[in-house]
Formats: C-alpha cells, sequence, structure tokens
C-alpha cells in the first residue's frame, strides 16, 4: 500500500497519472515517479510525502488533491482511497480495479473507462463517463456511483457500463447515448437528446426532451436520430 | 561546406542508379569538388543518397486544415514533441504546423506544396505556411469555381482570362492553377453539382469542359513553371472513371517540352468503375492505359491508408455527400465568389469494402503507370499521414509484402481489382523517380529533385544499400529505412540525423510571378466592379504582400512585352 499526502497547496494543478500498479514498485521509484505540476515536470515525491506500508496494489490519497489530475487514469487492477477531494479526469479510461472518493470530485469523472469501478461519497461535477471531444464513445463498461449530487452532461455517447447517481442532476443526461444504464434517484434537467440505445432510470422530475414516443412503460426515442433508448420512471 | 562521402547515388534526373559517388555543397548548392575547401565530411559508405523528398500534393497550410484542426480535438491528442530546443508539436494525422515540418524533415523530404489555396484566404494559407519550418513550401490558389474565371470563359475573353490568371497568382502569392471539380462547387451553392464535362454551371452558361479547356490554354498561353493541377469533376462517384479519362482528354491538342499540361491529382478518388456503392469496382487499369498512352499527363496516387485520415477538399458538394455517406462530422466553407470546401473526418478500414477497393486502386496506380508519370502521394491528410510513404514504397517495390497485406483486407478488392494479379515491382531507383526528379519536373522546378551541379542541397542519406539490399524480400528493412533518414540536409545544412531533429531551418516560399506577360489594364475595370459588387473586402485590402512573407522565393516568369 502506498500513501500519499500533499506537501503543500498547490498553486497549479499537478498532471499525476497515477495507478495502483506503482504501489508495487520499489520506494525509490515511486520517489522519482514523474508528475507535472503545472508546466514543470517534478518527482512525486517533491510534491507529495510518500509512504510505503506492505506489497499491495493500493493507494491511499490522503488531503485535498482537488488539483490533482488524472488519478487513476487507465488503471487495470487494484484500488485507490482518496480520504478528500479529488480533481478532474479522476479514472478515465480506467480497465479496471476500484477508485473510492471519501469527498467530492470534479469533472469527467471515469470518461471512456471500460471497466472497474468508480464510488464518490461526495458530490461529482460535469461529464461524468462521457467520452472526450471528438471521439465516438464515451464510457463502455463498469460503474459509476455517486452519493451526492451531480451536474451537467452524463453519460455522453456512453456505450456500455452503468452510471447511478444517489443525488439530483441536471441537463443532458444520456445524450447520444447507445448503451448502458443511467439511474438517477433525484431530480434532473433534461434528458435523452439524440440518444440512440441503453436505459434512464430516473425517480424524481425531469424534463425529456422532444422526440420521444409514450411506450407502456415509460417513453423511447430520440426519434431525430431513429433510436431505441428508453428513459423509465420509477 | 560540406563533403558527403562514398555514398551510393541515385538520381534519375541524372541518370544515376546506385553509382558510388561523393557530393560537395557550399552556400546550399551542390558544386563541383573544387568549389569546396576543408568541407565537413559525412560518411554515406554503404548508404543511399537520394535528392530530399518533394511532396508536391499535400494539405498542409490554410483555412481547411485549420477547421479540421477545430472540429477534431481527438486529433490533437498525440504529444510529438514537447516544447525545449524545439517547438511543441502535437497531432495525430492532422498535425500543427511545426509537426508538419518536423515530421517531414525525419522522414527525408525537403519541399511540400499546398495543393488547394482558396484565393481569400491566401493571407492565413501564407501565415500557416511560414510557422512550418524544415522545408521549402508554396500553394496552389483554386480557379476552376472563381467568378472571374466563369465569366471570362463564358464571354470567351481569353486574353482576359490570361491576366487574371497573373494578377491572381501575384495577389495569392501562389504558385500555380489549381482547379477543383470546375463549376461544380459553384453549383453547389444552388444545392447541386457539375457531375460531368458538359453540366451547365447556374448562372454562368459555362460547362466544366469549356472551363478545364480555357485553363490549360491560358497556363500555357502564359508558360508558367507548373501546368493546370485538376482534382476533377465527379470525384468520390461509382463510374466516375470515365469523367476522369474526357477529362484528360481536354489537354490532348496541347503540349509543352518542359513539362505535361495538365497534373491530375489523388486519381485514386477519380478512378472508380461500377454503378453503384455495391458494384463499386477499379477503373484505374484504363485511367493507367490512358495515362501510359500520352505524353503531356502527370498524375498523382492519393494512396489511403488504413487507420485515421480526415478528408477536406475545395470539392464542398463532395464532402456534404461522404458526410451523407458516413453520418461523419462535417463542416462547409465558402469563400466568397471563389469556390468553397468541406471537410469530413473519414477511418480507413481494412475489412471495409470500399475502403480496401480504394486502397487497391491506389496501389494498381502506382504499379501501372509508367514511372515518370505517376507521383506517390496520400493527398494528406484526405488519403492518410504523409508519414506512410515509407509503406507505399516499400509496397510498390514488393509483390511479397502486397501479398501479405492482402490477406488482412476485404476480400472484396480479389474480384474488384486487379491488384491481387500483379507482378510488377517498382525499383528503388524508380520509387525515388517518383518522389522526387519527377514531381520536382511536375512542379517546374529545376534546381530539386536531383543532385546535379547547381541544384539546391537538399538531400536524404537513408541506412540502406541499393547494392544490397532485395526490395521485393527485405520490405520491413526498405520500410524501415526510409521512415526516418540517417541525414536530411536542407539547403546545405544538417537538420535530422537518425530520426532526430538537429537544427531548425526555415525553407522558402516560391510564387510565381507572370504580370509581365499580360496586361493587366485590361481587367482593371473589371477588377474593380466586381469587388464592388460582390466582395466582402475592398480591393485595396485582398491578397498577399511580398514583404509579408518569412522567405519569399519570386519565380519571374514574364518576358518584357
Amino acid at each position: 500500500m502506498l500513501i500519499l499526502k500533499p506537501k503543500i497547496e498547490f498553486e497549479v494543478s499537478v498532471d499525476a497519472e497515477i495507478t495502483p500498479s506503482i504501489a508495487l514498485a520499489s520506494e525509490e521509484e515511486i520517489a522519482n515517479f514523474e508528475v507535472f505540476y503545472g508546466k514543470e515536470k517534478r518527482k512525486l515525491s517533491e510534491l507529495f510525502e510518500v509512504k510505503k506500508e506492505g506489497d499491495s496494489a493500493k493507494i491511499v490519497l490522503e488531503g485535498d488533491f482537488s488539483k490533482v489530475k488524472w488519478v487513476g487514469a487507465r488503471m487495470d487492477e487494484g484500488e485507490i482511497v482518496i480520504r478528500g477531494n479529488i480533481g478532474d479526469h479522476c479514472g478515465a479510461y480506467m480497465t479496471g480495479g476500484k477508485i473510492i472518493v471519501e469527498g467530492d470530485a470534479l469533472d469527467w469523472v471515469g470518461a471512456e473507462m471500460k471497466g472497474g469501478e468508480i464510488v464518490i461519497e461526495g458530490n461529482a461535477r460535469n461529464y461524468i463517463g462521457c467520452a472526450y471531444w471528438g471521439d465516438a464513445t464515451g464510457m463502455s463498461g463498469g460503474k459509476i456511483t455517486i452519493k451526492g449530487n451531480a451536474r451537467n452532461y452524463i453519460g455522453e455517447k456512453m456505450g456500455g457500463g452503468e452510471i447511478e447517481i444517489h443525488g439530483d442532476a441536471e441537463d443532458f443526461i444520456g445524450t447520444e447515448m447507445k448503451d448502458g444504464l443511467i439511474v438517477i434517484h433525484g431530480n434532473c434537467g433534461f434528458v435523452g437528446g439524440d440518444m440512440k440505445g441503453g436505459t434512464i432510470k430516473i425517480k424524481g422530475n425531469f424534463e425529456l426532451v422532444p422526440g420521444f414516443k409514450k411506450t407502456d412503460d415509460g417513453f423511447e426515442g430520440d426519434v431525430n436520430v431513429g433510436g431505441k433508448g428508453k428513459v423509465i420512471s420509477f | 561546406m560540406l563533403h558527403i562521402k562514398n555514398g551510393i547515388v541515385i538520381d534519375p534526373k541524372n541518370g544515376i542508379n546506385a553509382e558510388k559517388m561523393d557530393i560537395f555543397i557550399k552556400d546550399g548548392k551542390i558544386v563541383e569538388e573544387s568549389e569546396v575547401k576543408n568541407p565537413e565530411v559525412i560518411d554515406a559508405s554503404n548508404k543511399l543518397v537520394v535528392a530530399g523528398g518533394f511532396d508536391m500534393h499535400a494539405h498542409i497550410a490554410g483555412s481547411k486544415i485549420n477547421v479540421g484542426r477545430e472540429m477534431r480535438p481527438e486529433e490533437m491528442r498525440t504529444v510529438r514533441l514537447i516544447a525545449g530546443k524545439f517547438r511543441a508539436s502535437i497531432g495525430r494525422v492532422l498535425l500543427t504546423s511545426p509537426a508538419i515540418g518536423y515530421e517531414y524533415a525525419k522522414m527525408g523530404y525537403t519541399s511540400a506544396f499546398e495543393a488547394a489555396q482558396p484565393p481569400v484566404g491566401s493571407l492565413h494559407t501564407h501565415e500557416e505556411l511560414d510557422a512550418i519550418p524544415m522545408i521549402d513550401k508554396a500553394a496552389l490558389p483554386v480557379f476552376g469555381n472563381w467568378h472571374f474565371v466563369l465569366k471570362y470563359v463564358a464571354e470567351k475573353e481569353y486574353e482576359k482570362l490570361r491576366s487574371f490568371i497573373a494578377w491572381a497568382i501575384e495577389r495569392t502569392k501562389g504558385y500555380g492553377v489549381k482547379v477543383v471539380n470546375p463549376g461544380g462547387v459553384e453549383a453547389w451553392m444552388y444545392g447541386s453539382n457539375c457531375k460531368s464535362l458538359d453540366d451547365e454551371v447556374p448562372g454562368f452558361g459555362v460547362t466544366p469542359r469549356e472551363i478545364i479547356t480555357a485553363l490549360i490554354q491560358e497556363t500555357e498561353n502564359l508558360n508558367l513553371p507548373h501546368s493546370v493541377h485538376l482534382h476533377c469533376n465527379n470525384l468520390g462517384t461509382p463510374g466516375n472513371y470515365q469523367t476522369t479519362i474526357e477529362s484528360m482528354k481536354l489537354a490532348e491538342k496541347f503540349s509543352n517540352d518542359r513539362r505535361q499540361v495538365l497534373h491530375v491529382t489523388h486519381v485514386q478518388f477519380n478512378s472508380y468503375a461500377g454503378s453503384s456503392w455495391r458494384d463499386v469496382a477499379s477503373g484505374a487499369e484504363e485511367v493507367a492505359k490512358y495515362v501510359n498512352s500520352v505524353d503531356n499527363i502527370t498524375i498523382d496516387m492519393g494512396q489511403p491508408i488504413f487507420g485515421h485520415a480526415t478528408a477536406m477538399t475545395g470539392d464542398a458538394p463532395f464532402q456534404f455527400t461522404l458526410h451523407k455517406l458516413t453520418g461523419a462530422r462535417w463542416s462547409n466553407k465558402d469563400s466568397e465568389i471563389e469556390g468553397g470546401a468541406g471537410i469530413v473526418p473519414i477511418g480507413y478500414l481494412p475489412k471495409n469494402p470500399v475502403h480496401a477497393l480504394q486502397w487497391a486502386i491506389g496501389l494498381e496506380l502506382g504499379l501501372l503507370v509508367d514511372s515518370d508519370k505517376v507521383v506517390l502521394s496520400t493527398d494528406y491528410p484526405n488519403g492518410g499521414p504523409f508519414t506512410e510513404y515509407p509503406y507505399i514504397m516499400a509496397m510498390l517495390m514488393s509483390r511479397k509484402m502486397r501479398e501479405k497485406e492482402l490477406e488482412r483486407v476485404s476480400p472484396y478488392v480479389q474480384k474488384a481489382s486487379s491488384l491481387p494479379a500483379i507482378d510488377r515491382e517498382k525499383t528503388l531507383y524508380e520509387v525515388i523517380q517518383m518522389t522526387r526528379s519527377l514531381p520536382a519536373r511536375v512542379m517546374g522546378l529545376d534546381v530539386k529533385g536531383h543532385l546535379g551541379i547547381g541544384a539546391d542541397a537538399d538531400i536524404a542519406i537513408y541506412n540502406l544499400n541499393p547494392l544490397e539490399i532485395d526490395t521485393s524480400n527485405d520490405f520491413e528493412t526498405v520500410y524501415k529505412s526510409f521512415k526516418t533518414s540517417a541525414y536530411t540536409i536542407k539547403s546545405g545544412e544538417i537538420i535530422a540525423k537518425d530520426g532526430e531533429l538537429v537544427k531548425e531551418v526555415w525553407g522558402r516560399t516560391y510564387w510565381v510571378d507572370a504580370r509581365n506577360k499580360v496586361s493587366l489594364d485590361a481587367i482593371d475595370a473589371d477588377l474593380t466592379e466586381m469587388f464592388e459588387k460582390y466582395y466582402s473586402l475592398q480591393r485595396e485590402n485582398y491578397g498577399v504582400e511580398e514583404r509579408w512573407l518569412r522567405k519569399p522565393e519570386r519565380l519571374d516568369v514574364g518576358e518584357v512585352r
């Protein structure tokens, strides 16, 4: 297990593509792991206190990591626990393993992820499980759970997997969604624009974009793109 | 001063085929041994020494590629170089300006010409060309849908047309006459197209046949360094190979001792037989047969490379068709009374029957057309990255490599193209011709594409011994050797070595001045009137001044009248 604590209050963002597999490396390798502090290349140990305990593929981040981006990006195994807030792109492109954020997350949680699990105990912001701009497919596997609220663009171009939001969300849920499941326990805004497939379940109030047909169990659309997506109240 | 020692030279223009020779360089030129004192010596033993590569048709600058970059953020996530001694360079297939110069240099290419400059966007095009380091450049303004051209052709005012060409090339700091889907882009302004040579252009009563013929005639009357450079009507449509051959026949009555009178570009996209995408087949054999039978036409391949690409042409109606066909993003550009353009992302998949066929047609053209008539190109970024030219070179030289590649592509090519049956393997000499001496001749640049005395010292040295290499069997070595040069020398300076950049240099921007051959007074009133009526900017503000360019090189083709 690897424990990291920020040494300073970060003035600019830190790009740190750390995954649990680095916890298996030697202490020296970990200390020398390269990250970017703004535009400058730094060693992990220059910005964080590094402590290694035992030999498991697990990272614990203690403190405020809200300026630290790309944590857990491309990870394929192991576990990351963040005892605080986390910055953008947490778990982007991940294919396996688990990330638990005990605080809040910023944008792009689990963007284009293919597998594994992300749990945010607090709130998250925009672009959860979305495709990066220009790409054809967002999240395509695994599960993202937000215990608090989320904001705009949830599961855009989603091709599989599940996003569950226990609180409220805002606009553009499942835009251009192709497959997979989005569950929202609270209220949200516009849902299902250009939706081609997949299912969106909402417990609270929501606004459907024009282009959906009423069916026995909910709505189907978006007919503008010949879509067969389902929007269901539960 | 440089002395390239013991290299094995292939120099098709001077008839040198794999001879051990020394080359001497002074002041950016190739000179006699006697002129050089205490030069720096490059040991080129067992290495291939050739002229720097010349990409005569690529889209490397201007509003099209920039819109492509804007609409394809996913292309901009590949980091090639982090800023340091050199500038940051990024891009997957669509590269940033510095990346374009750097990647050409690493591959041993030293010149690349922008093949379609929207005249009203000339300043932008030149700003971008000025941001491309390492290579020599130029741009071809597009004429085929410009209202002046349509008007003069309709009125049969050929002398005015000639004056206009000279005026326009000077104002745009252009190099020659590019024609994209003549008449068709103007028709597109009304939602239509000109699919055949005899479709009338709305509002002008002229046909593509008349436009092409008049532009060839006046380009030859001006005797510009480069001929008319034609992107044919009906591009990207099954059955279009006939339109292509018909367009080529329009050049029949013209000739020029120095060069072709018509260069037909990215012919792969214009060599389809069949009547729909369901029965599309290759028309490359017929096109090749025609090109080989005449002396006044050259072509370039427009070879697709499997993987990502971005279709961008001045052929706006075709881009819309492509967008409807693939469902991919689409951007349309309008350049006032001059034409338009469109941009659509595309990916070539080996298992897709149409893509595989396009790939096969490109290679058929490369193999079947004589090596002094076909230039190697991908129509970057339409067919794919120019960084894969070594793949095309290796494929043309090795049947074995083609057989291996044919195994992974759609079996549709077996029945719809003749590629599987072609035994022909081009030689190293021919491939060097197709990438060096021929494009230089097509562009009318005597100082490029060869290693004779007086030539520009643009030289590539590769880790490849032409006396030993078996290009039929060692295709992997061939590919790898051409991917990165051992040395790239630009104007006598080493700019890249073993695939690493050594020094940033700035190449010239060539432009052609033919004003002395015409009377500009003849079109003065027309210019004033058309600008007042139709342009969104004033005539005085139109065009690019030579002093604004970083390193302009004026080619004066005018004899005093």
